[in-house]
């Protein structure tokens, strides 16, 4: 048995190669262990889909009340000819279940509508669902459903050249947020004890002149800046003036031939090279300081999510063995050094890392218990590292309801007209897509399906976008040439651009199952015309 | 509005060329079948491996090993029957592939991963005047322009960061970063196991400028390198079969002899930590606990940790077992072609490379993390690769609609930017009056010394590999036309191992290259120089140094693909309007394709046919 796990994870691990490099195997694991709801088997829905079931989601299910039309083959892979008259749900399932034979696919035939008509809790079971060409009317009631189970809810939406997608969800965490340019955690400016010890251990006077250019920079800065801090009143070098006569000092360290020439001491102009860096003061990012004053922070019950008691163990810690600052994230970087110097800084770093989140897990242990959580019932250790290693990049994001953005009360009426300040920008198109919106409520179609009515079409869809504005006393204007173009369309999903949004939607719905990567906030617009996009906040 | 002005794309008439059917040709051909385009041809010389199946939709696990051009073709007929489509399996620089075939085209696409073939695709377009839709990704990031002969930039317009190729002396004496290792282990395992390249020697480099030793000290080094016998006149191939592929013999001479060889080249340890030879029975003997085969194995599995010393010298032996069995199966004069995805391969070059690693004083590195390099694995992933073919089309409808003028080049951020941006279009710019590939005249100069230059590496690192030419005639200008290397095989062969000044050229000479294929012609100005840096054999005038970029530890940025721009994945190509809008867009006879066009003409265009035709005409085809 252990055999054929170990050639499964190995053939996994060859196929899925190229993914885990960007999430990893427990990145992987949780994709893997995903069941993921589409609601409507169109083009933009199975591309979706197709871009989820190849990286290994563990299974989907289809919730499609529709029969395949010859259109819907035109525009979409995932039907063929064959499959028209047959249910959507059932003909994409057996199409997109061949991707990939470890994903499991099932399929409901009957609209969303239906089926909360029916049961209510139906959509509880699903880790997201994502909910294409659905009417304004269902997403609400979807959205308030999703919302108090706390399921992510995806809406996607391609409508000619132009794609939208909407994300919401109460609360989505993230501990590995994955920065660009992250700054390292060195604790130069305050050394812990073991650290100190450390840069003592190393006498760079004293030292032979192969140990002494193999000195790792941190060591090298840390020497210099004892120095420093002793001819400066402890004060550190701040201003620029004072971090140049910083990094002379440093140079004067490097040694000197016979004939008092520098010798080439590559370490020590790492050092110079790294003293902006290596001074940044250590502090607690203020991402994270807000999310350690949030309600869920301060109020741990038997119910919290363990990220919030994990946030609360590290908050604890703050307070308590970590003197203000977050757990040592137990990394350096890659630097010039022989390898057990390297090798015994890194496990200073490293040991360190340990034992405060070791100390982190103590905390989380006496939360559990506060609550009445008595083992096994605990965290495992594994987690509670990986979260001290990423305490710096931790994040929540909050997307507002589709209830409040479509409230005349509480409508972003700011972003919207400071947006529609320049009446080209991507921000028309939203407003277009719920003007098109109000048309379908009101006629029971989308304007411009037939082209017979796309000229008088025009007018009613004009009287949409005013009566629109005016609803949510929006004093901006649309030009006449989206009315056009938003007519001409048709609601046509031309599969290049479902193609598009297929690709951006599956990587956030990536990024929400993995909890890796900060996911877009909370409305997403593409103009396939002009090849731009805009992020809202609405 | 582009797309909503002008003509149709009568898409389903027109001829298109997709180069490539990896990650962005499979989502291509798709969009293509689907968008109403009927005949495509698709090349790709590449065969279908496991880890493409993470996001080549096209292909499944049975066809694991099968051309993935021919495989690509029959799995789009099986959904869209009606489409026409060509596969090739063979590469795109076969000469078979002219301009008059790149002229058959009103569209060209790429969809590459390496960069000599997308140097030759946009000289192939530029010859035969056909726009070209470049295109790459590399984890999230991706990118896609349009390159249209005097209109916009060539793919070869702006200089690209010297591809990563190191010096002989760095790999076989001096290394400095882990890289450096694994590249000597790669070739290593050619040496050993597969084809014998002169260029990829990793035994101590005794020509070293560096070393210059004196006279005196020859005799010790000479002594050091009696001691396994002189290997030096025998290949290290037919030394190790000698030894019956003998691992702790091969681990000895590599890790302890070759080594103790060049710590007698004392002059390179003066400024750097001198290497620590390694001794197999020493390690043996003082290794705990030595585990067995089955923990090997079970170690094996876990990829992301770095084992010990030990751990690698038993990764070591267990590999090289591995392969010489694998070879002595293939029979006699067999050799082994070195694979990432092979794992006995992937192991030797892990277990070679981590003990020279640790030899010369570096951190070891994980298995996860060799391979990352060994391989130059570009993370790749379906979603990112679905956006860029998507967008791709919509170019290319641009195009074919003569709106060329709104085409942009366009890169794709991992998330949005600070002005939440997540597409990034730029508008086009124009070719580049110095570009020494299309401008009218491309001329160039290069730094090298005529006394130490041989034609041969003129031919194969200057022409071919620098300036991209695939089967280069090169003449001298100087009044006879001496032919310095021709094309024709066995013609100039005499010439190879010559000097550049054995043919009279000078500083100020001017050579003329030919690529006949590619109709395209470079003027070389010869500039002579006595001291190029270490290592460097020639420089390019207005470029950097020809030698390996700083090391860089982010995986997206590590990709030979890159065009400069470090927000972007890759470069791109351009696209002129040409117009065939004699071709009826109406065109369809029937099957799936059909409906794509009700996009392109309702949806893209001014409407050419009412919708409710359409409906009629679904309703026709399929009740």
């Amino acid at each position: 048995h252990i055999a054929i796990m170990a050639s499964t994870k190995a053939s996994k691990e060859q196929k899925y190669d190229r993914q885990l490099r960007l999430w990893g195997d427990h990145g992987q694991e949780t994709l893997e262990n995903a069941h993921v709801c589409l609601i409507n088997a169109t083009a933009t829905g199975t591309e979706i889909l197709k871009n989820l079931v190849l990286p290994g989601i563990g299974a989907f299910t289809i919730v499609d009340g529709h029969t395949v039309t010859g259109e819907d083959v035109g525009n979409n892979f995932f039907l063929s000819k064959d499959s028209i008259g047959k249910n959507r749900a059932q003909a994409a399932t057996e199409l997109l279940q061949e991707l990939n034979s470890d994903v499991s696919g099932n399929f409901v035939e009957e609209g969303p509508d239906k089926l909360l008509d029916n049961d209510s809790e139906f959509f509880h079971r699903f880790t997201i669902v994502i909910g294409v060409q659905l009417p304004e009317s269902t997403c609400l009631r979807l959205g308030s459903v999703l919302c108090s189970a706390s399921v992510p809810f995806l809406v996607c939406k391609t409508y000619g050249l132009i794609g939208y997608m909407r994300l919401v969800v109460q609360e989505h965490t993230v501990i590995e947020s994955h920065p660009d340019n992250a700054l390292e955690d060195l604790r130069l400016d305050q050394p812990y004890a073991e650290f100190q010890n450390h840069i003592k251990s190393y006498d760079l006077d004293s030292m032979e002149k192969k140990d002494h250019s193999h000195t790792p920079w941190i060591i090298i800065v840390a020497k210099y800046l004892e120095k420093w801090l002793s001819e400066h009143n402890g004060q550190p070098p701040k201003n620029y003036k004072e971090k140049e006569a910083f990094r002379q000092l440093i140079r004067e360290g490097i040694r000197k031939n016979e004939n008092g020439v520098p010798e080439d001491e590559e370490n020590f102009e790492e050092a110079i090279k790294n003293v902006n860096t290596a001074l940044n003061p250590t502090k607690i990012p203020s991402a994270v300081e807000d999310i350690f004053n949030s309600e869920q922070c301060k109020n741990i019950t038997a119910q919290s999510p363990s990220f919030w008691v994990m946030l609360r163990a590290v908050k604890e810690f703050v307070h308590n063995e970590g003197n203000g600052s977050l757990p040592v994230r137990g990394t350096i970087p890659d630097m010039i050094a022989d390898s057990q110097k390297f090798i015994n800084l890194q496990n200073v770093y490293r040991e360190k890392a340990m034992q405060d989140a070791a100390a982190v897990s103590k905390h989380v242990e006496s939360l559990l218990q506060s609550v009445g959580k008595v083992w096994p019932e605990s965290i495992p250790e594994k987690d509670i590292k990986l979260f001290c290693k990423n305490a710096s990049f931790l994040r929540v994001v909050r997307c507002r309801s589709l209830a409040e953005e479509y409230s005349v009360d509480t409508v972003n009426k700011d972003e919207i007209t400071s947006c529609m300040d320049s009446p080209d920008s991507e921000m028309v198109f939203y407003l277009m897509l719920r003007a098109v919106d109000r048309f379908y409520q009101q006629h029971s179609r989308y304007p411009g399906v037939y082209n017979y009515q796309v000229e008088e079409d025009i007018s009613k869809l004009k009287v949409c976008v005013n009566s629109l504005l005016q609803e949510y006393s929006l004093n901006v204007n649309i030009k006449d040439d989206y009315i056009h173009e938003f007519c001409r369309y048709g609601a046509a999903e031309p599969h290049t651009v479902s193609a598009f949004l297929g690709g951006s939607a599956a990587q956030e719905a990536i990024k929400i199952i993995s909890h890796q990567f900060v996911p877009f906030n909370n409305t997403f617009l593409y103009n396939a015309m002009s090849q731009t996009s805009a992020t809202l906040s609405l | 509005t582009s797309l909503s002005k002008g003509q149709p794309p009568a898409v389903s008439g027109w001829g298109v060329l997709v180069v490539g059917a990896g990650g962005i040709g499979c989502e291509l051909l798709k969009n293509l079948v689907l968008t109403g385009f009927k005949n495509i041809e698709v090349i790709d010389l590449d065969t279908i491996d496991v880890s493409n199946l993470n996001r080549q939709f096209l292909f499944q696990k049975k066809h694991v090993g099968k051309s993935k051009a021919q495989v690509a073709k029959e799995s789009a007929l099986q959904f869209c029957p009606s489409a026409n489509i060509t596969a090739y399996h063979d590469s795109i620089m076969n000469p078979e592939y002219n301009v008059e075939f790149f002229r058959k085209f009103m569209l060209v696409m790429n969809a590459l991963d390496n960069r000599a073939a997308r140097n030759h695709v946009n000289r192939m377009c530029l010859a035969a005047d056909i726009p070209l839709i470049e295109s790459g990704t590399a984890g999230y990031l991706g990118q896609v322009t349009v390159i249209k002969k005097g209109m916009t930039e060539c793919y070869e317009c702006q200089p690209k960061p010297a591809q990563k190729t190191f010096p002989g002396c760095t790999i076989r004496n001096t290394p400095s970063e882990p890289i450096h290792c694994i590249v000597w282990a790669k070739y290593l395992f050619n040496q050993l196991f597969g084809e014998e390249d002169a260029d990829q020697e990793v035994s101590p480099d005794t020509a070293d400028p560096e070393a210059a030793w004196n006279p005196e000290e020859t005799a010790a080094r000479a002594t050091a390198s009696d001691k396994d016998g002189d290997i030096k006149r025998v290949s290290t191939k037919e030394w190790a079969r000698s030894t019956g592929y003998d691992s702790v013999k091969l681990f000895n001479k590599l890790f302890k002899d070759d080594i103790m060889y060049l710590l007698t080249m004392d002059k390179l340890w003066k400024k750097r930590k001198a290497p620590t030879p390694l001794d197999w029975h020493q390690l043996e003997n003082s290794a705990h606990d030595t585990c067995n085969k089955e923990q090997l194995f079970a170690q094996r599995l876990k990829d992301q940790q770095v084992l010990d010393v030990w751990g690698y010298c038993q990764l070591f032996q267990h590999s090289v077992e591995t392969l010489r069995s694998q070879l002595q199966e293939k029979g006699e004069g067999a050799e082994l072609v070195w694979d990432k995805d092979d794992p006995p391969a992937m192991d030797f070059v892990t277990a070679a490379a981590n003990l020279r690693m640790h030899i010369f004083s570096m951190n070891m590195k994980s298995r996860f993390d060799v391979k990352s390099m060994a391989g130059n694995i570009i993370p790749a992933i379906a979603t990112t690769n679905a956006v860029i073919a998507g967008l791709i089309v919509l170019e290319g409808l641009k195009i074919l609609s003569g709106e060329l003028e709104s085409c942009r080049t366009i890169f794709l951020n991992k998330c949005p930017n600070l002005r939440k941006k997540l597409l990034v279009p730029c508008v086009l710019d124009p070719p580049s009056a110095n570009c020494y590939v299309c401008a009218s005249k491309p001329e160039v100069t290069v730094k090298l010394n005529v006394h130490k230059t041989m034609v041969l590496t003129l031919q194969d690192k200057i022409v071919k590999e620098r300036f991209g030419m695939v089967a280069p005639d090169v003449q001298i200008e100087d009044g006879k036309g001496t032919i310095l290397i021709s094309s024709e095989e066995g013609e100039t062969e005499g010439n190879n191992n010559k000097f550049l000044s054995d043919f009279g050229i000078r500083n100020g000479s001017r050579l003329q290259a030919d690529d006949f294929l590619q109709d395209y012609t470079l003027l070389i100005n010869v500039l002579h120089v006595e001291d190029l840096e270490r290592d460097v054999e020639f420089e390019v005038v207005g470029e950097a140094p020809d030698k390996a970029p700083p090391p860089q530890t982010n995986q997206e940025e590590v990709n030979s693909i890159t065009n400069g721009n470090k927000d972007s994945a890759q470069p791109s190509t351009s696209s002129k309007g040409q117009h065939r809008s004699g071709h009826d867009a109406n065109a369809m006879t029937g099957g799936v394709n059909i409906q794509s066009c009700k996009n392109d003409n309702k949806h893209l265009s001014v409407p050419l046919i009412s919708s409710i035709e359409w409906k009629v005409f679904f309703v026709c085809l399929f009740q």
